[in-house]
């Protein structure tokens, strides 16, 4: 089967200031990556990694300064508007509704424009509106819907051609928590039932942690990380988190006695102990706490994977070779 | 072509949604032009004829400068922001698009108050120009090529942000284009007459068309014909190259 | 009136000015064009007619089309616009707070934010026109028509605020800005000399105090010795700003008494 997309060497440099202080400035540095149909990935950085630039040159908006790709086998800056007609993009910034009409107005355009018949039209929004829960959204001007609102019939204006494949770019930008939360179930959704390729720039962990079924980790142009999101957490961090709630306040000393571990202390009775599994084993820290101290409750867990990603982040720059 | 249809219907759509304020700043377009008109009416009241030209000429080059004018900016409003949009990276949601993001643009933004102008320059032919059909044929062709040539000319301009990033050319390229197209050309002498028939093509915008439906000149007309076939072909030209080079507001290219 | 607040305010104002350089040049460049163009057009029109038209030879409607429009060019042409919108956005009422007349601070603004530009269009008037010309007017012309040049703009400014100040009363006079700008336009003299309209409307136009912010400068920087339109200009200044202070005295207690 062919990959949905395929990624060598893809570099952008842009020119930056004016005249004599004119600098390149190497955005996206030779990544190479393929994704296979029906993948749900994350492509995350901090902001200016380059991940913008990216989703931009496989859409087919920006021309790279070097290295091939192909999206669903066309090669987006030659072959963009037949790509498009395959792929739904959603920047999270740039709105494809029309500001003084309904959402359902502007996909009778989009429709028009896509080639959907208008009969055909109108049974996917019915459809649309059922999935995203958005039925009493359609019919209101674009204009009065709150954020979240906005990007719920924006989602449905990408998919309203039923592409193979969705790019977003940051889609959850400005949404309240709820809203967040109800877009990535969305997502989830649209990848189950309809096999939809999910290809999601972010620099909000969460998204990883409930969309992603793959992460690629970006920074300073370059791709530094490419893994399932279960091994992120245990190849990339040798640490454990115990956390255990006592039946009376420690005293300090006790507490320092501890060794091998970094103890964080939250409150009178609830302790948080980190382990490096390099240096001492769980079960070892286990077993000096219950002999230590009297414990209520205790539970083991992976560090967040906010931890995980600052790590990546704040590794150097990679030496030019 | 269904496509930009439909995207049409939706530009006047939006238009009439967001009128508030519509007339006055119809009234302000009109009030505009009238200055024009009493203005030159003035002018040669004292002055006579200058240069061959004289009020009735220049009510003539009004009409089609109105006309066209109102309907570049008017219907094709977005030709005059090209140069923002495409440094701003506004063109993303165009590009996301299977449609040819030129026409898709030019088809995408009706400005309403624009068309106060477009009405002023139909009604002044109709009062002033002594319409027959002949004379109604010469002036709606003067004004398509008026609109292709404007249009051309916009978008050419525009188009150089895509290579030297925003900058007020512009915007100045416009207002230069409209302040000339609005003085009968004959009044200029040498590389500024020049000026006008080729990198600035005002002349074609207003007084040509004018003298045109005075005194009708196959080789003029061809000649204006050409000049619409070459701003046109120059500025889709300018376009696409520079669409090659758009780096979507990237902010590192922000100086 | 506390003067040195005034002079500190014109000062801040001209220093921000002069700071934009990327603005005045474009300023400059259309002000040259315009001159030229409309320099060409009068020109020609009195070369049609035996070298004089309505009182004045070709190279006289060169230095009158410079005056007027340096005049007009200088000044911030939305300003009414941008009155009544901090009227009716409040943001005057910032301005109620402080220890100075509202409208003075505004205006000392004003002018040093135009002094600048009104300097640049000195400078290239006189170098487009003295090529063109191959003359420049002479010193006792020149000092009168500098004179001239800044009562018509103070006039202009305090008329404009005089006209803005509706906005305390009225939603949306802010947009009869263009209204007003016509008005000077044609009735003021900065498209054509005064004398080119026909007899009536020529007289009554000159009864207007749009010929102080257009028509005086102009008719001075052509050559005319007429040393009687500056004491106009300084009457109708004078007029101006007592209206102008007037409507913003009421303004402002109106929106003591109803709120922003």
């Amino acid at each position: 089967m062919r990959s949905a997309i395929e990624v060598a060497g893809l570099s952008k440099t842009f020119s930056i200031g004016r005249r004599s202080r004119r600098r390149s400035v190497e955005a996206v540095q030779d990544i190479s990556f393929s994704v296979e149909p029906g993948e749900r990935l994350a492509y995350i950085g901090p902001n200016g990694a380059g991940k913008s630039t990216s989703i931009k040159m496989l859409t087919g908006v920006l021309q790279p300064s070097a290295g091939r790709a192909t999206v669903l086998g066309f090669v987006p800056w030659e072959q963009r508007r037949q790509l498009v007609r395959q792929i739904g993009t959603l920047f999270g910034q740039r709105s494809q509704l029309w500001f003084e009409l309904t959402p359902r107005q502007s996909y009778r355009m989009l429709g028009a424009v896509f080639g959907v018949e208008p009969a055909e039209v109108a049974r996917r929004c019915a459809e649309l509106a059922e999935l995203l829960d958005a039925v009493d959204l359609f019919d209101v001007p674009v204009r009065s819907l709150s954020l979240g609102q906005r990007m719920r019939c924006e989602l449905a204006a990408c998919m309203l051609h039923e592409p193979a494949m969705l790019f977003l770019d940051e889609p959850t930008i400005g949404l309240d928590l709820l809203g967040k939360q109800r877009f990535r179930d969305l997502l989830v959704r649209l990848n189950e039932e309809r096999e939809t390729t999910i290809f999601l720039t972010s620099h909000d962990v969460a998204d990883i942690e409930h969309v992603a079924q793959r992460v690629m980790v970006i920074n300073h142009g370059t791709l530094i990380s490419d893994s399932e999101v279960s091994a992120l957490r245990r190849t990339l961090l040798a640490t454990k988190l115990i956390e255990v709630v006592l039946e009376q306040p420690a005293p300090p000393a006790a507490l320092t006695s501890l060794t091998g571990v970094t103890v964080r202390l939250q409150s009178d009775t609830v302790v948080k102990v980190e382990v490096d599994t390099s240096r001492r084993s769980v079960r070892d820290v286990l077993d000096e706490l219950l002999a230590t101290f009297a414990v209520a409750d205790l539970s083991v867990v992976d560090p967040p994977l906010e931890q995980v990603i600052a790590q990546i982040y704040t590794a150097p720059r990679p030496a030019a070779p | 072509m269904s496509g930009l249809r439909a995207t049409m219907r939706g530009a006047l759509a939006e238009a009439w949604a967001n009128r508030r304020g519509f007339w006055t700043q119809v009234l302000v377009m009109v009030v505009n032009d009238l200055v024009w008109v009493v203005f030159w009416v003035l002018f040669f009241h004292k002055v006579g004829t200058l240069r061959g030209w004289d009020s009735h000429r220049i009510l003539l080059l009004l009409a089609v400068l109105t006309t066209s004018a109102g309907f570049v900016l008017g219907v094709f409003s977005n030709a005059r922001r090209i140069g923002r949009l495409a440094a701003d990276g506004d063109l993303d949601a165009v590009l996301a698009l299977p449609v040819p993001p030129l026409a898709y643009l030019l088809v995408r933004r009706i400005e309403t108050t624009n068309l106060g102008d477009l009405a002023f320059g139909i009604v002044l032919f109709s009062v002033a120009g002594h319409p027959t059909p002949e004379r109604v044929a010469i002036y709606l062709a003067g004004s398509a090529v008026a609109v292709v040539l404007l249009t051309g000319f916009l978008i050419a301009i525009g188009s150089t942000a895509f290579f030297v990033g925003r900058t007020e050319a512009g915007e100045l390229g416009f207002q230069a284009m409209l302040m000339f197209a609005t003085y009968p050309v004959d009044v200029f002498a040498g590389p500024a007459r020049a000026l006008l028939y080729t990198v600035i093509p005002a002349a074609f915008i207003g007084a040509v068309p004018a003298r045109l439906l005075s005194s009708w000149n196959s080789g003029v007309a061809l000649g204006a014909l050409a000049a619409a076939v070459v701003f046109a072909g120059a500025a889709w030209a300018l376009f696409n190259l520079g669409l090659r080079r758009y780096t979507s507001g990237a902010v590192w290219t922000q100086a | 009136m506390n003067a040195r607040l005034l002079i500190i305010t014109a000062a801040t104002s001209a220093r921000r000015a002069l700071a934009e350089r990327g603005g005045l040049v474009v300023s400059a460049g259309f002000y040259a064009a315009v001159i030229a163009v409309l320099g060409s057009l009068w020109r020609a029109a009195a070369n049609a007619h035996g070298g004089h038209l309505a009182g004045y030879t070709g190279t006289q409607l060169t230095w009158y089309i410079a005056a007027t429009e340096a005049a007009t060019v200088s000044l911030n042409l939305r300003l009414i616009e941008d009155i009544g919108d901090d009227i009716a956005s409040g943001t005057i009422v910032v301005e109620l707070l402080r220890p100075a007349s509202v409208l003075a601070v505004r205006l000392a603004a004003e002018i040093g934010r135009a002094l600048p530009r009104l300097a640049l269009c000195l400078v290239t008037a006189a170098a487009v026109d003295g090529a063109i010309t191959r003359s420049l007017p002479g010193p006792g012309v020149a000092a009168a028509a500098v004179v001239a040049l800044l009562l018509a703009m103070l006039c202009n400014l305090a008329a404009q605020h005089a006209f803005a100040s509706a906005a305390f009363w009225v939603r949306d006079a802010r947009s009869t800005w263009f209204l007003y700008q016509k008005l000077v336009f044609v009735v003021g003299g900065m498209l054509l000399p005064l004398e080119v309209l026909p007899g009536p409307l020529e007289h009554i136009a000159k009864l207007l105090p749009f010929m102080a912010m257009a028509y005086a400068p102009g008719r001075l920087a052509s050559g005319h010795v007429e040393p009687v339109l500056l004491l106009v200009q300084l009457l109708w200044v004078a007029g101006l700003l007592g209206v102008a202070a007037a409507c913003f005295t009421a303004g402002e207690r109106r929106l003591q008494v109803v709120g922003g």
